[in-house]
């Protein structure tokens, strides 16, 4: 399969420069571990028990948003120094190209999460769904990181160089970020606001994680419709990414 | 057998300049063939159309037989590009750089194996293969990338002005390795350059272009005279002394055409030493104070002008 050299190459660039994973850990980590014990206390008082545990949801996807966002930035050093053009010219698809990367990105998420995970179980954080939850968990993050990482891929084809690149990426990441269940639960929001939260895909993809780390019971039909939505998503911005690089 | 052929090519940007004006051109199978032009004469417009990377306004292409646009994919399994930067992934050693692009163009891993060997030692590149590629010299860099884009035996490589910004030694020894990729692999040879020495030293076939648009096509021998003209130029202490003395030269020495340029007085001459030392003995003899005089070879800019304005420039290869 073609999209098996792009993906090799992808994971080698990455284990070469360690620091990108460095990087975009670094801050949902600080949120996992500073963040949720400070504002832990307070939230007791809401009926939240274990504030780490109800912000974990959200700081997954936000390590895989931060972590997507650095497979765009392949594009531009593999551009300036690297195999970018010569590749276009190869006997590949241009699919698979774009898979191979977004692929990447979606594997350093899983390292990632993987890492928090492994953290966060210090601060009593459980999966109460059981392996079913898990299994869910899984193909939730893994169409999170698809969409955002063709997303990234599709941006970075667009913007002149990684500074402008970093700018936009931030610019799109942060409010998908607050205006979500990320930080607070929903109930608590009214008019505008929590139009727009309830309006945010992201929302309903963190309220299923958080579903399946607090809750015992799998609720499947909203599983099911979160799925449908990412999938949809991931179709979408992989599309996009795919007509960027047709059109390189 | 026609390697490469193209006829009335055109491609006009978004932007609406026209880098080429209905550009034709043949090359044979096994030749060096040579682009020769100018900064933005369209070289490299016309070696992405003939790469895949871009597609043209209008005209046609065919490579080894097959069009260009419908045959893209097959023609992409028998073509390399070594571009004007080097391409080589600086994160992977010299052997996964190789390695990749034979994954690339799904080359079995055993005869990848033993064709990066035979590379490797076609190019000089055993003593670096211990180093990580980011330390390497832009020189070895060059040499690995067109190691790598050997890799896929392409029956055609393109190289987009292999020699641009290289010191002297750089430039003779990547003119040995181009001869070496003719004789030793049987490749033919694509080459853009702005170097009439280059163009000269190198090629089976060279194609003069301008604007966009070929001025001639030939072998370096049926452009000799282009290419090897010699031309004599004098040097004044000033631009209105060299002025003061262009007619009585050119009556005396019965020179057709001069040019002036800045303060040197300039000519083509048929037989460099015998109308230097006639030239020379003539400004002596007559007490005609110049600042020197000497041979000099003409610049892609004479070869233009002396194409131009020559009515019978149809040179068949």
């Amino acid at each position: 399969m073609s999209i098996l050299p792009i993906l090799y190459r992808n994971i080698k660039w990455r284990f070469h420069n360690v620091f990108t994973v460095v990087i975009t850990i670094l801050q949902p980590m600080l949120w996992l571990v500073l963040y949720s014990a400070v504002a832990g206390q307070s939230m007791q008082g809401i009926g939240i028990e274990n504030y780490t545990a109800f912000i974990f949801p959200g700081l997954v996807v936000l390590v895989s948003f931060s972590s997507c966002s650095s497979g765009g930035i392949m594009n531009y050093l593999m551009k300036t120094d690297g195999s970018f053009y010569r590749v276009l010219i190869a006997p590949i698809q241009r699919s698979s190209i774009v898979l191979g990367q977004i692929l990447e990105a979606v594997l350093c998420t899983f390292l990632e999460v993987g890492i928090m995970f492994l953290v966060s179980l210090l601060f009593s954080v459980k999966i109460a769904s059981g392996v079913t939850g898990i299994a869910f968990i899984i193909i939730i993050i893994f169409l999170s990181a698809f969409f955002m990482a063709g997303l990234a891929y599709a941006v970075s084809l667009i913007l002149p160089n990684e500074v402008v690149y970093e700018t936009a990426m931030n610019a799109i990441v942060l409010p998908i970020f607050f205006l979500s269940t990320a930080l607070f639960p929903a109930n608590t929001l009214t008019g505008g606001l929590g139009i727009a939260v309830n309006l945010n895909p992201f929302t309903h993809v963190i309220n299923a994680l958080r579903a399946l780390i607090l809750e015992s019971t799998v609720i499947y039909a909203d599983m099911i419709k979160v799925i449908i939505l990412l999938v949809a998503m991931s179709g979408i911005s992989f599309a996009w990414a795919f007509n960027r690089l047709s059109k390189e | 057998m026609t390697a490469i052929c193209v006829e009335a090519l055109e491609k006009t940007y978004k932007n609406g300049v026209q880098a080429l004006k209905g550009l034709s051109l043949s090359v044979q199978t096994g030749e060096v063939f040579t682009l020769l032009g100018e900064n933005g004469a369209g070289k490299s417009t016309l070696i992405n159309i003939l790469t895949t990377y871009l597609r043209p306004t209008s005209g046609n292409a065919r490579m080894l037989g097959k069009d260009l646009y419908k045959n893209a994919a097959e023609i992409r399994t028998e073509i390399a590009c070594v571009a004007q930067r080097t391409s080589i992934d600086t994160h992977l050693s010299l052997t996964e750089n190789m390695m990749f692009q034979s994954k690339l163009y799904k080359i079995p891993k055993t005869e990848a194996t033993e064709r990066m060997k035979a590379l490797i030692v076609a190019f000089g590149l055993e003593r670096y293969m211990k180093y990580p590629v980011s330390s390497y010299s832009g020189g070895v860099k060059r040499r690995l990338d067109i190691a790598l884009n050997m890799m896929s035996n392409p029956k055609i490589l393109f190289m987009d002005e292999p020699t641009v910004g290289m010191d002297i030694q750089s430039r003779l020894a990547m003119w040995d390795m181009i001869k070496k990729i003719r004789s030793d692999f049987g490749t033919t040879i694509f080459l853009t350059t702005h170097y009439l020495e280059e163009a000269d030293q190198l090629s089976d076939s060279i194609c003069i272009m301008k604007d966009g648009k070929e001025i001639v096509q030939g072998t370096p021998l049926a452009l000799r005279e282009y290419l090897r003209q010699d031309m004599l130029q004098i040097s004044f202490a000033t631009k209105g002394q060299a002025k003061e003395h262009t007619a009585i030269l050119a009556q005396s020495l019965n020179i057709k055409k001069m040019e002036v340029r800045e303060s040197q007085i300039i000519f083509n001459v048929d037989n460099g030493l015998m109308e230097f030392e006639r030239t020379n003995r003539f400004l002596l003899d007559n007490q005609i104070i110049f600042t020197g005089i000497g041979i000099v070879k003409p610049t892609l800019e004479d070869v233009f002008i002396r194409l131009t304005s020559d009515p019978a420039k149809e040179v068949g290869s």
